[in-house]
């Protein structure tokens, strides 16, 4: 492949993205943008938020040295926004993770892959928010009611399944946004056909609607999802974009 | 008719602003409360006929049966429309814990709009957010926005004290003071309505 000089060689950008994508910003970025866009929980990042915890005391203490030992004031407020926008990426992602817990509380509760992808607080947390929803709706409305018809989340005690508003589930038939490392696309390997073809973006977002439901697919191939070969095929068959 | 109430409170709710909490209308749900044990004592008076006649209560298919059903339908619609309407005020209610703060008080024209143990439930909810928090030891209801700068100009629009302790000084929050804060401490009285952000 020719490349011109002082430009970067295919490979060479992959090694420079393969190293940037291995820090735990750039880590801590893509597990707060799928759990963004996925309408179901995702495991939780443990040892991630573990690390970025630590780093982000590490920054605040180089911070306040800096302050103190009278450092050139731009650079401390450098440091600063660096250290704001880490804080912010990893509250916000708890905080889009504490926010699907509300929203499916029952629903996490009861299924076990769910229930498994919670930290230890998660889980607490989802105990406490089910305890004081079932009181909440206790008092107001189920005490109330006849008897035969006081469950949470049974319609009345001749349902067969749990079929409440409050145990519904997250609702898959949505678009989905996929970015980066969009290798294959309607069985092409693009990989092979750089030179060949106009080289396709291959950091654009893919907005793509399902044809039917669907897991969250980790193109990067870091995660497998169950029932899946091949990515290939999973592209194939399930967008029509 | 069947199930009307429950309709018209269910719309009630519908119709309100997204986000915003309606007075909680006590009357409507204490009377769909009551249609649900009308209905109740109907359809246990219409099964009770049955059984009396020695008729299997699933199967025999005369009106007796279907009247039953009919009961018990509009009873689980009913339980539905009540649930469904204590459920949906009880995200908004949630949804102000996150914007205003957990237990701060609530401005009063929010708090007369609670019905009776809304206020406990939006406080247990405050407390349990608050016990994650402390066992992370890191607090997720802040830097709710992306940060642009760290340090954002305010307004005091209240009359606040002085002497209120920030993370890197302690302030006089006098009224129309303006100040130069950080972002994170300033947060939690702008979504209060106490200060506001003074930008360009």
């Amino acid at each position: 492949m020719a490349s011109s000089a002082g430009e970067w060689s295919a490979e060479q950008i992959d090694d420079y993205e393969a190293l940037i994508s291995t820090t735990d910003v750039e880590l801590l970025k893509k597990a707060w943008r799928n759990e963004k866009a996925s309408p179901e929980i995702l495991p939780f990042e443990e040892a991630l938020v573990k690390r970025a915890k630590e780093q982000i005391q590490l920054m605040e203490e180089t911070v306040d040295d800096f302050e103190e030992s009278g450092h050139d004031p731009l650079i401390v407020s450098l440091y600063q926004m660096d250290l704001d926008r880490v804080q912010f990426l990893l509250r916000s992602y708890l905080r889009v993770r504490l926010q699907k817990i509300e929203k499916f509380m029952f629903y996490i509760w009861k299924t076990d892959t769910y229930r498994n992808r919670l930290s230890i607080e998660e889980e607490k947390f989802t105990e406490r928010c089910i305890r004081d929803m079932g009181k909440h709706l206790e008092e107001t409305v189920l005490s109330k009611m006849p008897d035969n018809y006081q469950s949470v989340l049974k319609q009345s005690v001749i349902s067969e399944e749990d079929d409440m508003v409050a145990s519904r589930k997250p609702c898959f038939n949505a678009s989905l946004f996929l970015k980066d490392h969009v290798q294959y696309i309607w069985g092409y390997d693009l990989q092979n056909m750089r030179g060949k073809f106009p080289e396709p973006q291959l950091d654009t977002f893919v907005v793509a609607k399902c044809e039917r439901t669907t897991r969250p697919l980790y193109l990067d191939g870091s995660r497998q999802s169950a029932g899946f070969d091949s990515r290939q095929v999973a592209i194939r068959t399930l967008f029509t974009v | 008719m069947h199930g009307r109430k429950a309709y018209e409170l269910v719309k009630e709710f519908a119709s309100g602003e997204k986000g915003h909490l309606k007075i909680f209308n006590n009357e409507l749900f204490e009377r769909v409360i009551e249609e649900c044990n009308e209905h109740h004592n109907a359809l246990q008076s219409l099964i009770r006929k049955m059984q009396e006649e020695g008729l299997e209560v699933q199967t025999a298919k005369n009106a007796d049966h279907y009247g039953a059903l009919v009961h018990h339908l509009s009873l689980t619609r009913n339980k539905r429309c009540l649930m469904a309407y204590m459920y949906n005020r009880a995200e908004i209610i949630r949804d102000l814990a996150w914007k205003v703060g957990l237990l701060h008080e609530l401005p009063s024209e929010i708090q007369e709009k609670f019905g009776d143990s809304e206020e406990q439930y939006f406080k247990d909810h405050s407390k349990s957010l608050k016990l994650y928090m402390s066992q992370l030891s890191l607090d997720v209801n802040v830097d709710m926005v992306p940060p642009k700068d760290p340090y954002i100009k305010v307004r005091v629009l209240e009359d606040l004290g002085s002497g209120i302790i920030l993370s890197d000084k302690s302030a006089n929050f006098a009224r129309h003071s303006m100040h130069f804060l950080k972002r994170t401490d300033a947060e939690q009285y702008i979504a209060r309505g106490l200060m506001e952000e003074l930008t360009g």
